[in-house]
C-alpha cells in the first residue's frame, strides 16, 4: 500500500489529464466518454465547475449505486471515507489497524468514478466528530454539494425542493452539469408554509430562469408550488417518484443539516440520494475564485503538504 | 516532524499523514474538563479528613505545595506537548528524549500508577456511595458496602467504554460544569462564613499543630489529587489549536484545581477543628457542608462527590487505555494490547487491562496505599519529562518546534524534577517499596521482551 493517494495525484498530472481549468478538463472527459447522450452536454455554460463531496463510512460498507457514479461522474468528486470512533479510541490507534481497509474501498470506488471517464479526490479521515470532519473537509476542497447516499436505481427525475432563498448560480451550476441524458428531467418546487414570507413562486421561477440562461432546454423543466404545513414530509413522500435530490443545506452549516436537519431527515426517510448544496461561507467567497479552480484540478491535496 | 518516520503534517484541525488525517475533535473546553475532571475529585472529596489529621490546618499549605509542583512540571510538559501533539503524552516524550528504556519504565510503570489511580478514585466513590445509602437510610446491617459498591461501578465503567459509543465527552463537560458549581457556591459561602462574616467566629487553632514534617508527608499523599493535568497531553492528538489549547488547558486545569483544593481545605477546618475532621474520614467534607446547608447542603456535596469521583475514574481508565496504546504501538508490549473492535471501534484490550486490574486493586481498598503509588509513578514521570525537556533542548532536533516555549526553561525544569522526585521520599515505606518494584518489573520486561526495540525519532 503505497501511497494511493500520490496515484490520484499522478493521474491528474499523467499525459491524460489536462492540468487546467476544471470546465476544459470537463469538456475533455465527456469527448473520450463512449456514451453519446455526453457530449451532447458539452454546450452548456458552467461558471463555476461543481465539487461534489462523497462522505462514505467505508468501513461500515457505505458505497454509492453504478447509476449514481455514471450522474455524478461530471462533476468533480472529492471522495472521503471518514470512520467516527468514539470517544475513548485515538484516531491514531485505529488508522493503524483500519486505514489500509478503508484506503482500499475508496480506492475501489474511484476506480468506478474513473471508468466513469471522471477523476475523483480520496480522502481518509479517522475522527471523533463525523459532522466537523464533512464540514472541514468540504471548507477545504470548495465543495458546491454534499451527498447524503441512498440506493436509486437509473437517474432521470431530479426534484430540486425549494424552501427558502437559493443560490441559483451555484444552482445552476450543479444542475447543469448533472443534467445531460436524454431523460433528464428537473422538477423544481417551490413549498411553503401558510403565513410564510417566502414567495415559492418566485423563487422557483428565479431559478428556471437561470437554467434556461445556462442553456438548458425548458421542455426538461418542470416548475410547481405548494403550500403544506409538512415540507418535510411531503418531500419525503415525493422522493419515491424522483431519482435524486437537490436540495439547499439548512440555515446554519452543513453541520447542522448533517447532524439531523431536514436534509438528514429527508435523507433519512427517502428513497433517493440527497445533494445538500452548501451555502458559500465568507471565506470561500473571496479569494476562491482562483483556487477553485485549482481545487477542481486537484491541487488542494499537494497544496496542504 | 520526522519523529514517525513518515511525512506528517500537524494543523489546527487535523494531523496529516501520507495516508490518512485524522481529525481534531476536542476544543480548549474539552481539554479543561479533561485536566479539571480528572483531578478535582480526590483533592476535595477524599483527602481533606485525612489530611488535616495529619497535618492540621497547615494542609493546606500541603495542597498548595502539590500546586506548585503540578505547576512546575505542567510548564514543561506543555512545551514537549505541543511540540509533539501526540497520543502517548509523558511516555512518548521521555522515551524519545531519554531513549527506549527510560521509556520502556515510565510507560508501562504509568499504566500501573493510572490503575492505583483509578482503583483509588473508585474506592472513593465506594464511600461516597455507601453515605448516600446512609444519608437515605437503608439499613446495611453493619455489611461493609464500600469496596463491593466501588468493584460494581469499576465493572460498570469499564463496560460503559467497552461497548458505549455514545459521545461521553460532552457529558464530561456537563459534569465538571456542574460539579464546579457547586463548588463555588459551597467554598463560596464557607469561606465568608470562616472569615466571620455570618458572624460566626470559627475556632482558631494552631495552623501546624504536628510541625514542619507531616506537612510535607501529607503533599506526598495528596499529590494524587493532580494526577491529570499530564492526562491532557495523552489526548494531544485529539486537542485543535494544540499550541494554543494544550498549554492553556494544562496550566489553567492546574491553577484552578490548587486554589480550590487550598481553599476547601481553609473552610473546612475553620468549620471544624482538624481532630473532628479526621475523624469523620473520607467523606469529611459532607459533614462540613451539612454544618453550613444542614440536610440539603450534604446531599449537594454528596452529589458533586458521586460526579467527581466518577469523572475521575472515568478519564483514568481512559488514559490507561491509552497508556497501554502508545506502548503497544512502539512494540515494548504485544500489539495485541492496541487492538481496536471493529463492531463496537473500541480499545477492548487495552481497555481490559485497565479495568481487570483496578478491580483486583479496588477490592485490596486501601486508599492511601494507593494514592501514594498512583502519586509515586506519576511523579517518576513527572520528573523525567523535566530532564527531557533539558535533553530536547541541549540539542534541539530540527523538527523540535514548539508553540509553547517554557520561560527559563532551566530553572523551572530543574525545580521540577527535583521537586517531584523529592516528594518520593516522604511517601510511606510500603508506597515506595511497591513502586520501586512496579519499575525494577517494567525495567525487567524490557530486558526479556524488547530489548531489540529501535524507536523512532529517537535522539
Amino acid at each position: 500500500m503505497s501511497d494511493d493517494r500520490t496515484t490520484a495525484d499522478e493521474a491528474e498530472t499523467g499525459p491524460d489529464a489536462d492540468p487546467v481549468t476544471g470546465t476544459e478538463t470537463e469538456a475533455r472527459d465527456r469527448s473520450t466518454d463512449p456514451e453519446p447522450d455526453r457530449a451532447t452536454a458539452g454546450g452548456l455554460a458552467i461558471r463555476e465547475p461543481p465539487v461534489v463531496l462523497l462522505p462514505l463510512a467505508v468501513l461500515d460498507g457505505e458505497t454509492v449505486s453504478e447509476s449514481l457514479v455514471e450522474f455524478l461522474a461530471p462533476t468533480k468528486e472529492v471522495l472521503l471515507a471518514y470512520h467516527e470512533l468514539p470517544e475513548q479510541t485515538p484516531t491514531e490507534q485505529a488508522s493503524l489497524q483500519f486505514e489500509e481497509r478503508a484506503r482500499e474501498a475508496i480506492e475501489d470506488l474511484a476506480d468506478a468514478f474513473r471508468d466513469a471517464g471522471s477523476d475523483p479526490e480520496t480522502r481518509v479521515v479517522f475522527t471523533h466528530g463525523r459532522q466537523q470532519t464533512i464540514d472541514r473537509v468540504a471548507g477545504e476542497v470548495g465543495a458546491t454539494a454534499v451527498l447524503l447516499p441512498n440506493p436509486t436505481g437509473d437517474i432521470d427525475e431530479v426534484l430540486v425542493p425549494i424552501r427558502e432563498p437559493i443560490d441559483d448560480d451555484r444552482l445552476a451550476d450543479l444542475v447543469t452539469t448533472l443534467i445531460e441524458g436524454e431523460n433528464d428531467r428537473v422538477t423544481l418546487w417551490g413549498l411553503t408554509a401558510e403565513g410564510d414570507d417566502f414567495d415559492p413562486a418566485r423563487a422557483v421561477e428565479r431559478a428556471a430562469e437561470e437554467l434556461r440562461e445556462r442553456g438548458v432546454d425548458s421542455a426538461t423543466v418542470t416548475t410547481e408550488t405548494s403550500v403544506t404545513p409538512t415540507p418535510v414530509r411531503d418531500i419525503v413522500e415525493r422522493s419515491a417518484d424522483a431519482d435524486v435530490i437537490v436540495m439547499r443545506e439548512g440555515t446554519g452549516s452543513v453541520v447542522s443539516v448533517l447532524l439531523g436537519d431536514d436534509a438528514e431527515r429527508i435523507a433519512t426517510g427517502a428513497v433517493a440520494p440527497v445533494l445538500v448544496l452548501r451555502d458559500r461561507t465568507p471565506s470561500e467567497a473571496e479569494p476562491d475564485d482562483s483556487s477553485t479552480d485549482a481545487d477542481a484540478s486537484g491541487s488542494v491535496h499537494s497544496s496542504k503538504e | 516532524m520526522t519523529a514517525s518516520g513518515e511525512e506528517t503534517v500537524e494543523t489546527d484541525e487535523a494531523t496529516i499523514t501520507d495516508d490518512a488525517e485524522l481529525e481534531r475533535t476536542l476544543g480548549l473546553t474539552g481539554g479543561l474538563a479533561i485536566g479539571i475532571g480528572t483531578m478535582i475529585g480526590a483533592g476535595i472529596f477524599v483527602f481533606p479528613g485525612i489530611a488535616a489529621g495529619r497535618a492540621g490546618p497547615a494542609a493546606a499549605v500541603s495542597f498548595g505545595l502539590g500546586a506548585i509542583i503540578a505547576l512546575l512540571v505542567a510548564l514543561p510538559a506543555s512545551e514537549l506537548a505541543t511540540a509533539m501533539p501526540k497520543s502517548g503524552g509523558g511516555y512518548y516524550f521521555i522515551s524519545r528524549a531519554l531513549g527506549a528504556l527510560s521509556g520502556a519504565i515510565v510507560g508501562i510503570s504509568i499504566w500501573l500508577g493510572l490503575v492505583f489511580a483509578t482503583a483509588f478514585y473508585l474506592v472513593g466513590f465506594g464511600n461516597y456511595a455507601a453515605a448516600v445509602l446512609a444519608e437515605a437510610g437503608v439499613d446495611v446491617a453493619g455489611v461493609p458496602v464500600v469496596v463491593p459498591l466501588a468493584l460494581l461501578f469499576g465493572v460498570f465503567l469499564t463496560a460503559l467504554n467497552l461497548f458505549g459509543t455514545e459521545n461521553a465527552a460532552a457529558l464530561q463537560n456537563y459534569v465538571v460544569g456542574l460539579l464546579l458549581t457547586i463548588l463555588v457556591i459551597f467554598l463560596g459561602y464557607g469561606g465568608l462564613d470562616a472569615l466571620g462574616v455570618f458572624g460566626r467566629a470559627s475556632t482558631p487553632e494552631t495552623f501546624a499543630p504536628f510541625g514542619a514534617t507531616p506537612v510535607f508527608t501529607t503533599a506526598a499523599l495528596v499529590f494524587t489529587s493532580y494526577l491529570g493535568f499530564a492526562q491532557v497531553a495523552t489526548v494531544a492528538g485529539d486537542i485543535k489549536r494544540p499550541g494554543r489549547n494544550l498549554p492553556l488547558a494544562m496550566i489553567a486545569s492546574v491553577v484552578l484545581v490548587g486554589v480550590l483544593y487550598v481553599a476547601t481545605i481553609f473552610v473546612a477546618t475553620s468549620a471544624f477543628g482538624s481532630a473532628a475532621l479526621a475523624s469523620f474520614g473520607e467523606t469529611a467534607i459532607v459533614e462540613v457542608a451539612r454544618n453550613f446547608g444542614g440536610r440539603a447542603g450534604a446531599i449537594a456535596i454528596l452529589i458533586a462527590g458521586l460526579l467527581a469521583t466518577v469523572s475521575s475514574a472515568n478519564a483514568s481508565i481512559l488514559s490507561t487505555s491509552r497508556a497501554v496504546f502508545a506502548v503497544s504501538k512502539d512494540a515494548l508490549v504485544p500489539g495485541i494490547a492496541g487492538r481496536v473492535n471493529l463492531r463496537y471501534g473500541t480499545p477492548h484490550v487495552a481497555l481490559s487491562m485497565a479495568g481487570g486490574p483496578v478491580l483486583v486493586l479496588v477490592a485490596l481498598g486501601e486508599v492511601e496505599v494507593l494514592a501514594e503509588v498512583a502519586s509515586f509513578l506519576h511523579l517518576v514521570m513527572y520528573s523525567l519529562m523535566c530532564v527531557a525537556l533539558f535533553a530536547m533542548r541541549r540539542d534541539e532536533p530540527e523538527w523540535y518546534d514548539p508553540a509553547f516555549r517554557v520561560p527559563a526553561y532551566p530553572l523551572v525544569a530543574g525545580l521540577g524534577a527535583v521537586s517531584s522526585a523529592g516528594l518520593i521520599l516522604f511517601m510511606q515505606p510500603t508506597s515506595q517499596i511497591i513502586g520501586i518494584a512496579i519499575m525494577l518489573a517494567s525495567a525487567g520486561w524490557y530486558k526479556y521482551y524488547a530489548d531489540d526495540v529501535q524507536l523512532k525519532g529517537v535522539l
